[in-house]
């Protein structure tokens, strides 16, 4: 392997480290799911050991978008546009039942899927699912930066 | 991605979903009158909006001219799909209105369909007094949240912390008893589903004692903090003829001086046996709601330590297997079971033809259900009285004349939760 | 032991009848769009003071199609102890309304009946006259049907969605519509006969 393989792979290493230890989470908090994700900032889960307790409100500055809630039509295209506004790279961790599949709501109002908006990365399943489960969630998010996937130096899907 | 199968549609899955077509949401129609007035859209997305909450804003400078509130954006049809729901399949759906108190959702509804069967005055004591002190303990643990959340929007941290901990203890509790720490669904046409389990009361007692403490931290943090004065007091202020008119009900209403609590106007479910004030200011600002939720939280406390005392012993549910499921353990033994079993699980029991409306008081005001029942195993309509869309309505009154600042205090005041306003 | 509220009939599904109330509201009037003003200003001046909720129902076969639904409380409007707030009455006014037809908008007696009649416009499509700005409320502004009809599907008009099993059936009518008059009397009365002799283990005669 050249010289230059080895430090670029070893630099993408170093982005990959830096970009998952640092996942921060767009505050995209739609219904009962929302409250389970405002308690993992909290003492009794603290996700601020894994760098994610800065939940940024401008899709600017966010890396992740949690979507907790059951999607209504009227929201979905919003959640699209908020998803177009964050810069790459960015993942989407589908939160509940709801947001994943339409949950206990196969109805007239809601999204069956936030992934038919929006690409998906991780689902969470649970109604909510315990604050355990989106904490695990964001660690297959950061398994997967650092494992291949998008982000590292290049940072483009 | 493409491998997986086609009818799982997903946008990477969708090669004819244009990735890059944008979805613009339509606005609503607002026009500005006169050439001061700029329009600001505050929301959906928001951090102090409380959920999906769109206020449009007319704004002069950093002044409210007018606030047009913009609800639906949580709408989820819940009442539709109620009426195709079995009556305790319905309550799954029910209890995820007001998903901050879900049990008071549950209680309202199950109070109306017990009118409906007419079995009222067989609802056994001690599920009676269980629904008491499980609403009651949900009303704190919703106080929590509003206090945390309703804290961070004015810059406060560390109250969250206080609240969420509390909340996280009374979760523990609840978890324990009904299986889930949100949207429980733990009460039941009848009664509730299921004892308390063993050493559950030992666990209550020691919330209680730990109680006193973390209310005095709490006040501590906000009550006397000149900022939080200074923020708070003045803003929002609403009389009680305007309440009245408005619909406010609940904490927001008392605030305001009408001590109007369904727990004393129209007792129900045993709250008449215990003692309890109706904490009532005559301010009707954001701090005098402020003050009346927290003092709500200790009386809550106080109830719950009386129901504690009290507690009988006997069964939870209703005696009627009809509507009731019967004990799982006589399912294998007894043939009258498994078909009470069966028939309940696969048909639901009928409810007698009629309408209904019944109410409790939620953490956010009179939460009451208009039911109407075809005397079939489903529901007809049920109409929710949602205590959030009428305190939220009345936004549009007080905001005008305010900073935009305040707009996030009156929001968080008011406490609105969307799953309520928007069914 | 005879429970009094046996004997009533519901007015919810017979729109002729006013009933004994089963302890839920003081008083219950049913009126037409003609009259609901007049009923509603002279229930207000009797002291009812908070319009608590505004609702539709959708009776699909009956005539009036639809019931608005409004429900009051006779609450204090100025600053008063338990004591004095003692137990309000409440009082329900059934306002039937054909398909297409308008009811009068109650937003000049009560500022808060705005937002429940945008709803009510927006999920059953019944218009309210001089109401100050009648537009959806919870569905997008685009949307077209009127989604708590009971002849709007469930699952929403047809679109692209996930398919389900052909056993996962749900029928969005509800098989019938509410009995009116005897009839609803004859199946409450065979629903509470079951009720109590399956209780008891044996039939026992209605007392």
């Amino acid at each position: 392997m050249s010289a230059n393989q080895l430090f670029l792979a070893k630099l993408d290493e170093a982005a990959r480290w830096a970009q998952s230890s640092s996942v921060w989470p767009l505050t995209m908090g739609l219904a009962c799911c929302a409250i389970e994700m405002m308690v993992i900032p909290a003492p009794q889960y603290d996700i601020s050991r894994i760098g994610s307790e800065v939940f940024r409100s401008s899709p600017r500055q966010a890396d992740l978008m949690i979507v907790s809630g059951r999607v209504s039509h009227k929201m979905a295209p919003i959640v699209r546009r908020l998803y177009e506004q964050m810069a790459e790279p960015k993942w989407v961790i589908s939160m509940g039942a709801c947001a994943s599949s339409g949950g206990v709501f196969d109805n007239y109002a809601i999204l069956q899927g936030v992934d038919q908006v929006i690409p998906v990365d991780v689902y969470v399943p649970g109604c909510p699912p315990t604050p355990d489960g989106l904490i695990y969630a964001i660690n297959l998010i950061q398994q997967q930066i650092r494992t291949g996937g998008r982000g590292g130096i290049l940072a483009r899907a | 991605m493409s491998n997986l199968p086609e009818w799982i549609a997903g946008a990477g899955n969708r090669p004819d979903l244009d990735p890059t077509a944008v979805l613009t949401p339509e606005p609503p129609e607002v026009v500005a009158r006169g050439d001061d007035e700029m329009v600001l859209s505050m929301g959906p997305q928001h951090p102090s909006t409380h959920g999906v909450l769109q206020v449009v804003l007319g704004i002069d400078g950093e002044e409210v001219v007018r606030a047009e509130p913009e609800i639906g954006y949580l709408h989820t049809g819940i009442e539709k799909t109620a009426e195709n729901l079995f009556w305790n399949q319905a309550l799954t759906v029910i209890d995820r209105m007001d998903y901050l108190g879900p049990l008071t959702n549950d209680f309202a509804f199950c109070l109306g369909v017990e009118r409906l069967l007419r079995i009222t005055d067989r609802i056994p004591r001690r599920a009676q007094q269980i629904r008491v002190m499980f609403a009651e303990l949900t009303r704190i643990t919703s106080h929590c949240i509003w206090l945390g959340t309703h804290a961070i929007d004015l810059g406060a941290i560390s109250p969250f912390f206080y609240a969420v901990d509390l909340r996280e203890n009374i979760l523990d509790l609840i978890e324990a008893a009904s299986g889930a720490r949100m949207n429980m669904t733990y009460f039941r046409v009848g009664g509730v589903n299921g004892d308390l389990p063993d050493g559950w009361l030992e666990r209550l007692d020691a919330l209680i004692a730990k109680f006193p403490g973390r209310m005095r931290d709490l006040r501590d943090l906000l009550q006397k903090n000149p900022i939080w004065t200074d923020r708070e007091i003045g803003v929002g202020i609403i009389s009680a003829a305007e309440a009245v008119a408005w619909g406010l009900t609940g904490p927001a209403l008392r605030a305001s001086g009408v001590a109007y609590d369904l727990r004393k106007a129209y007792p129900y479910s045993t709250y008449d046996e215990y003692e309890f004030d109706v904490p009532t200011r005559t301010e009707g600002d954001s701090y005098a709601r402020f003050l009346v939720r927290l003092d709500e939280m200790e009386e809550a406390m106080r109830i719950v330590q009386q129901v504690r005392k009290k507690l009988d012993p006997g069964p939870v549910m209703v005696d009627d297997p009809t509507i009731s499921l019967p004990p799982k353990p006589s399912i294998g033994i007894s043939m009258e079971s498994l078909i009470y079993h069966f028939k309940l699980v696969s048909e639901g029991f009928r409810v007698p033809p009629g309408d209904v409306y019944a109410a409790v008081e939620g953490p956010r005001g009179e939460v009451g259900y208009y039911i109407v029942s075809n005397g079939e195993n489903r529901p007809w309509r049920v109409r929710t009285r949602p205590a959030s869309f009428y305190n939220l309505q009345a936004l549009k009154k007080i905001a005008a004349g305010n900073l935009i600042a305040d707009v996030v205090v009156m929001i968080g005041s008011l406490d609105p939760v969307f799953g309520e306003v928007d069914r | 032991m005879a429970d009094r509220s046996f004997q009533t009939v519901s007015t919810a599904v017979d729109p002729t009848a006013v009933r004994q109330p089963i302890d839920d509201v003081d008083e219950i009037v049913r009126t037409t769009a003609g009259q609901l003003l007049e009923v509603l200003a002279r229930l207000k001046s009797q002291g009812y003071a908070q319009l608590t909720d505004v609702g539709g129902v959708d009776y699909l076969e009956r005539s009036p199609r639809f019931d608005v639904v409004y429900h009051l409380t006779a609450l204090p409007t100025r600053a008063s102890g338990v004591a004095d707030v003692g137990r309000p009455k409440r009082a329900r006014v059934l306002c039937g309304v054909d398909d297409g037809a308008a009811v009068p908008s109650a937003v000049r007696l009560w500022p808060n009946a705005d937002w429940p009649e945008r709803e009510v416009f927006d999920l059953f499509g019944i218009t309210f006259g001089d109401h100050p700005d009648l537009r959806r409320i919870q569905m997008p502004a685009d949307w077209e049907g009127h989604p708590l009809r009971k002849d709007y599907p469930l699952r929403g008009p047809a679109r692209d969605r996930t398919p389900r099993p052909p056993f996962a059936n749900k029928e969005n009518v509800g098989s019938r519509v509410p009995p009116t008059g005897e009839v609803a009397e004859r199946l409450r009365q065979e629903i509470f006969e079951r009720m109590r002799g399956e209780r008891s283990g044996e039939s026992e005669a209605t007392s």
